[in-house]
């Protein structure tokens, strides 16, 4: 931390990067290691979200009528905006790693905030969806009582879309907080060519968030 | 434990294969349509089977975009590549195995698990949720 605090602002209008850790040679070992890390991490996720795929495909195939029933109550209008938000935030967060990557600091913090606002959009029209659902009483498991679905397996379903879009929208929470981090790091000028791995990982993780909505949008929405 | 600090030089190998911001806002608006194109093809007249197959094939195809070009793989070292693509390789053998089990289910001649008892509607609770009553032929394990 002392390092840190002693970071003097460069003749090109950045804070000099944090000092490189011994057991790296260069930077781009260190860049390397750190986002090497961060695909690890996402590797990991990949496979939290694969219990929840399975279920579905699973459940799917055990209640096919009630899935197609309850789709059919589904928004298709919010889930192709909330698509669309989410292909924009992703595009915004790759833009703000470039101005990063390039120094351009308070670009990169609009960027970000962009996509923090659009990620906020996303959880209010997912809250409009749910509470919809609560009124519907089309919820998981005994709390079912949606009289419109009448094969076996609604409740079912439910908790599918429930699991999943709730656990996705956990994430999305997480990412629009690193985000906000990250965010924050960029209006103090911390990000230079030879420093930016804290905005490529946070959008990494974004962009995560946005691989799941890609197949969670058809699955639940559409098909 | 720090000794040394990011020497300024290194500055320029680290962006010698970047995404330009041209290529990203492309890349975003073939999602779009991609996005509209699952759309409407959800609308058209096909088969559950199909309609599956249909979605499942374009979300690849955006997913692939978003992670070769939104997320620098496509630029990226091999070994980020290596992790991304055994993740989902192993993805894919988790659902194939459950799926073949799931789909390929019989009820076995010899087996020692008795039938489920049939339910009488009449005993079920008032109130009972529609949907709750019923459930994926639960009982044909062990039925005659």
């Amino acid at each position: 931390m002392q390092a840190s605090a002693a970071r003097k602002m460069t003749p090109e209008g950045w804070l000099e990067p944090p000092p490189l850790p011994h057991h790296y040679d260069t930077v781009e070992n260190h860049q390397s290691a750190l986002r090497f890390g961060m695909w690890l991490f996402l590797g990991t996720e990949v496979l939290l979200f694969a219990g929840i795929f399975v279920g579905y495909f699973v459940f799917r195939t055990y209640f096919p009528e009630s899935f197609e029933q309850a789709a059919r109550h589904l928004s298709v209008k919010l889930g192709t905006a909330n698509t669309l938000l989410l292909l924009t935030s992703s595009l915004t967060v790759a833009l703000a790693h470039y101005n990063a990557e390039h120094g351009k600091n308070r670009n990169a913090f609009w960027l970000i905030m962009a996509s923090v606002a659009m990620g906020a959009g996303f959880l209010g029209i997912k809250a409009v969806e749910y509470t919809e659902k609560f009124h519907e009483g089309a919820l998981p498991g005994k709390f079912f009582t949606f009289s419109e679905i009448t094969a076996p397996g609604g409740p079912v379903f439910y908790v599918v879309y429930f699991f999943s879009t709730g656990l996705h929208a956990l994430h999305v929470i997480v990412g629009m907080s690193l985000l906000t981090w990250v965010a924050v790091r960029c209006w103090r000028k911390e990000f230079s060519p030879t420093y930016y791995a804290p905005v490529e990982n946070a959008g990494l993780y974004w962009h995560l968030v946005d691989l799941v909505w890609i197949f969670l949008y058809p699955l639940l929405y559409l098909v | 434990m720090a000794s040394t600090t990011h020497p300024p030089a290194a500055a320029a190998a680290h962006s010698k294969h970047e995404t330009s911001p041209g290529k990203l806002v492309l890349n975003w608006a073939v999602l779009c349509g991609l996005t509209f194109a699952t759309f409407g093809f959800s609308q058209l007249n096909m088969s559950p089977g199909g309609h599956l197959a249909a979605a499942l094939c374009i979300s690849t195809i955006k997913v692939t975009l978003v992670v070769l070009i939104f997320m620098h793989l496509w630029h990226g070292e091999g070994v980020n590549r290596i992790v991304f693509v055994t993740s989902f390789v192993f993805l894919l053998v988790l659902m194939f195995f459950v799926m073949a089990d799931v789909e390929t289910r019989f009820t076995l001649s010899n087996s020692r698990i008795p039938p489920m008892p049939k339910i009488d509607q009449k005993m079920m609770p008032t109130g009972m949720p529609p949907g709750m009553s019923d459930g994926p032929s639960s009982g044909e394990a062990g039925q005659k």
